[in-house]
């Protein structure tokens, strides 16, 4: 009897068990699964919403509902809190009836998340990345059966963005991979304006003080950084500037300084011939140059550990002279958020060279750079989600993502879409980026055409137009286009670059703060080449290659 | 249990063998089921969540794609570990690792068994207690926001920056320093766990014998004395079986606050095994590369905690 009662027990008690631990097993994937997709109540309401979608298209209809990951923008996050509270959302939502679950990986975290995602295998249906960063290129990805190739879905489910590719043979171009995969519906950006958006920013005011002209050349640079040094141009008396902060992801970003050497401190193409920066003879000038500029106390002591917060204290506090930014989040913000001190104002000069009228290298980035919706292979109605997405590309929904929506965010002047008030000068004093996001994705990115005209208004400040014209005169002529590299390439020369480039940051940090004497520049280089880096060019001179062949 | 076949030869098999194992563990299950029965989360939360992942280590010797999945990625024998030997950081990685740990086992360890034995010393129970929040208190705060204070105050318009110009003498930027960063990394964990790290210390004090004390006094011992021969000899066991437990985490140095206090200029001194596994494995997601370095780190602390446990059976105060 005893026996019994304890088997029964014991059994329940380990059956619960089991149970309890499959629920918690599972849970996080089996959230997905739904019946397919015919017949369900969204088809009906999409038909009616897009009467001009072709034939092959009308058998399918947008999808109930979709699981959307992608990174939360900061102009989001201060006010929302998640991508479906979006005005452009919320409107796409009402007109195709899908309903989206948007899942937003912690901030500063993205790319651990991402990571894990794809390691995992449990991914949302559609994932927005920018995918140049993704550890192993699209081709392999598409290969491991983590997302899908979308040319055929394209062709038949998308006539919008087919339109536009078409049109574009550019566009084409660069969203198709070396192996003819396009894997993602692309953010592009509609016009040459767009593709340059970082560069130096000095203080106008501080400029003004001391009757100096804005720098164009190295030495420029220099004479100017010297007289924010001494000239006490915030009047306090005090030897408290900082003439110029350095940041060595910036100048990845933008080339500052060391494109007026013709190179950058990463890769680049001069004619068709890959190069890796630091291993250039330039770079020991470039970097003995700034070394002095240390030295000198040009440049920020503390410039290693200086982060966001505190370059915007250093800037609000009437210490920085000189720094690199964007136009938007930093020269409209920090003028805004200095309103009470209206001398204070910022200017984007042009980039240096080395003489007056020489090469100088700028921040420029091509149309397509990866950034862009993937399909994930579990997703169970890949035709539906592509025709959702394709909406974007329409001719409403490129209104709806780049203005937001008619007679609340825009109105139409003589056929120009005109931001509202509500967006540039926000009744709750919302500052213009985050009136944007309240309403459309056009300042950052997504699966869709960026418009000019979004620019062309973001940039409300004379000083902003100004320097964006200034940073576009730069040459853009060594930039890499958007390269895929092949499994095999990713997968061996990641680990070189890793050490290549924990290496590289060190020593340039080392090098500038006098840690290392400037005639260890030659072993510097050497170890480069010990680690592999010849490898690492010449899978992307491969992939250079290929691009250029490309039809 | 009586319907036993008997046998035709040998000697009679009158019953079970009462001392055999089986037949106890039997019987104790069948008395104390319930017992049992509460055991079994327990051992399934060892198994599905400690046991169960280890069976993921095999990718330290494959080359894990993530669409070939575990099972089916193909098999490379040691060539991930290979290739950590032979990199250019490995020296540094290992160098780092073991000094960051040798600092915290010299300084900090010994740093809450003196402030315990000072603490004892106190007549002033209000002063006492005081002494003791004051130290405690920043073992509650998160990792994030200790180190967030850290930089703050070692910034070179910071506190301690402050301070120091105050007197006269050069800020430096004390994060910007490859040289500090050990310093930083050591003090700050006293500063962070010290107090915690007393209690256990200060129980064990309260529950050695008065008497000792008593008789040491009538010996002629002063205050130092029974220090020296009551006090210390008597949590003796307590410090041996905690230093035991460290040395058994020798090789994990707290990869968090370096990954927050790190930046290029200090790897030098401050990139160690952990945070190199973090950019090789979460941000490069090269899954086997790290599997392999983080086995390797496993297998050194798994040999150092049997090392010192069989040191310590000297003393008589080992773990098992």
């Amino acid at each position: 009897m005893g026996m019994n009662n304890w088997k029964t027990l014991s059994r329940t008690s380990v059956g619960i068990m089991i149970t309890a631990l499959l629920v918690v097993g599972c849970n996080t994937s089996s959230t997905a699964p739904e019946e397919p997709a015919d017949g369900n109540a969204g088809t009906g309401a999409a038909e009616q919403t897009n009467e001009k979608a072709p034939e092959a298209a009308e058998e399918v209809g947008y999808p109930d509902e979709i699981t959307y990951w992608v990174q939360l923008n900061a102009n989001v996050a201060a006010t929302m809190k998640d991508y479906g509270e979006i005005a452009a959302y919320k409107k796409v939502a009402e007109l195709t009836g899908t309903k989206v679950t948007f899942q937003h990986p912690p901030v500063g975290q993205e790319k651990d998340q991402f990571n894990l995602m794809i390691a995992s295998g449990e991914l949302p249906d559609v994932i927005e990345y920018p995918w140049a960063a993704a550890p192993k290129g699209a081709d392999s990805l598409i290969k491991e059966g983590r997302i899908l190739r979308l040319n055929e879905l394209i062709a038949e489910h998308a006539p919008n963005l087919t339109k536009i590719l078409d049109e574009n043979p550019d566009y084409r171009k660069m969203v198709t991979t070396d192996e003819g995969n396009i894997y993602v519906m692309p953010f592009i950006m509609g016009d040459p304006s767009l593709s340059v958006v970082h560069g130096p920013i000095v203080r106008e005011d501080w400029l003004k003080k001391l009757g100096l002209e804005q720098p164009t050349t190295i030495a420029e640079w220099e004479a100017m950084l010297t007289a924010f040094r001494d000239g006490d141009p915030n009047g306090n008396g005090q030897k408290d500037e900082i003439p110029f902060l350095f940041n060595i992801n910036d100048i990845d970003l933008d080339h500052l300084f060391v494109g007026a050497w013709g190179i950058t401190q990463d890769f680049y193409q001069e004619n068709g011939t890959v190069k890796y920066g630091p291993i250039q003879p330039e770079f020991k000038e470039y970097l003995a140059t700034l070394a002095k500029w240390y030295k000198d106390g040009l440049i920020d002591p503390d410039f290693a550990t200086t982060d966001g917060k505190l370059k915007d204290a250093k800037v609000t506090g009437n210490q920085l002279g000189a720094f690199t930014g964007y136009p938007g989040s930093s020269i409209g913000r920090y003028i805004d958020l200095m309103k009470e001190n209206p001398e204070f104002s910022l200017v984007g000069p042009v980039y240096p060279a080395l003489e007056e009228g020489g090469y100088a290298m700028g921040n420029y980035s091509y149309p397509f750079s990866g950034i862009g919706a993937a399909v994930s292979a579990t997703a169970d109605n890949p035709e539906q989600i592509v025709k959702w997405l394709d909406y974007k590309y329409s001719e409403e929904g490129h209104f709806l993502f780049n203005f937001g929506i008619e007679g609340e965010s825009y109105t139409m002047v003589d056929g120009y879409p005109t931001y509202t008030d509500v967006i540039l000068k926000n009744p709750d004093g919302l500052p213009i980026t985050q009136a944007m996001a309240k309403y459309f994705t056009a300042n950052w990115s997504g699966p869709f055409i960026q418009d000019k005209r979004y620019m062309e208004q973001y940039y409300q400040l004379d000083q902003q137009k100004q320097a964006n014209q200034n940073w576009s005169q730069a040459d853009h002529s060594k930039h890499l286009p958007p390269l895929t590299l092949t499994a095999d390439e990713s997968s061996k020369t990641a680990s070189i670059m890793n050490d290549v480039k924990t290496y590289r940051d060190e020593m340039i940090n080392r090098f500038i703060m006098g840690a290392e004497p400037i005639d260890n520049f030659d072993k510097f280089v050497s170890t480069i080449e010990n680690m592999g880096i010849q490898e690492a060019i010449a899978a992307r001179q491969a992939a250079l290659e290929r691009y250029n062949a490309r039809k | 249990m009586s319907l036993m076949p008997r046998r035709k030869s040998g000697p009679p098999v009158t019953g079970v063998d009462k001392n055999a194992f089986s037949y106890r563990a039997f019987r104790d299950l069948k008395l104390n089921k319930y017992i049992y029965v509460m055991l079994v989360p327990v051992i399934a939360y060892y198994v599905v969540f400690l046991y169960g992942p280890m069976y993921g280590l095999q990718i330290a010797f494959k080359d894990y794609s993530a669409g070939a999945g575990m099972w089916n990625s193909p098999w490379v024998g040691f060539k991930h570990f290979e290739s950590f030997f032979e990199s250019y950081y490995f020296w540094r990685l290992l160098r780092n690792t073991v000094l960051l740990s040798l600092y915290e086992l010299v300084f900090a360890f010994p740093a809450s068994i003196i402030l315990a034995l000072l603490l004892n010393e106190l007549r002033s129970n209000r002063f006492k207690r005081t002494v003791q929040t004051v130290t405690y208190m920043p073992h509650f705060i998160s990792i994030v926001v200790i180190s967030g204070m850290l930089v703050d105050f070692l910034s070179r318009d910071g506190l301690i920056n402050n301070v120091i110009a105050m007197f006269g003498f050069e800020r430096t930027a004390f994060l910007g320093e490859a040289g500090w960063f050990r310093s930083i990394y050591i003090s700050s964990n006293i500063w962070q766990s010290v107090g915690w790290g007393s209690i256990i210390y200060l129980s064990a004090m309260s529950s050695i014998d008065p008497s000792l004390y008593e008789a040491a006094r009538v010996d002629g011992a002063n205050r130092w004395k029974q220090t020296l021969h009551v006090t210390i000899p008597g949590i003796m066991p307590t410090i041996v079986i905690l230093l035991i437990l460290q040395i058994g985490s020798f090789m994990t140095v707290g990869t968090e606050k370096i990954l927050l206090l790190y930046n290029p200029t200090t790897y030098e001194t401050a990139d160690v095994i952990g945070t190199f596994l973090y950019r090789k494995g979460i941000l490069e997601a090269d899954y086997s590369y790290s599997a392999a370095v983080g086995l390797f780190n496993s297998v050194i602390n798994f040999a150092l905690l049997v090392l010192a446990n069989a040191a310590s059976k000297k003393s008589g105060n080992n773990l098992w």
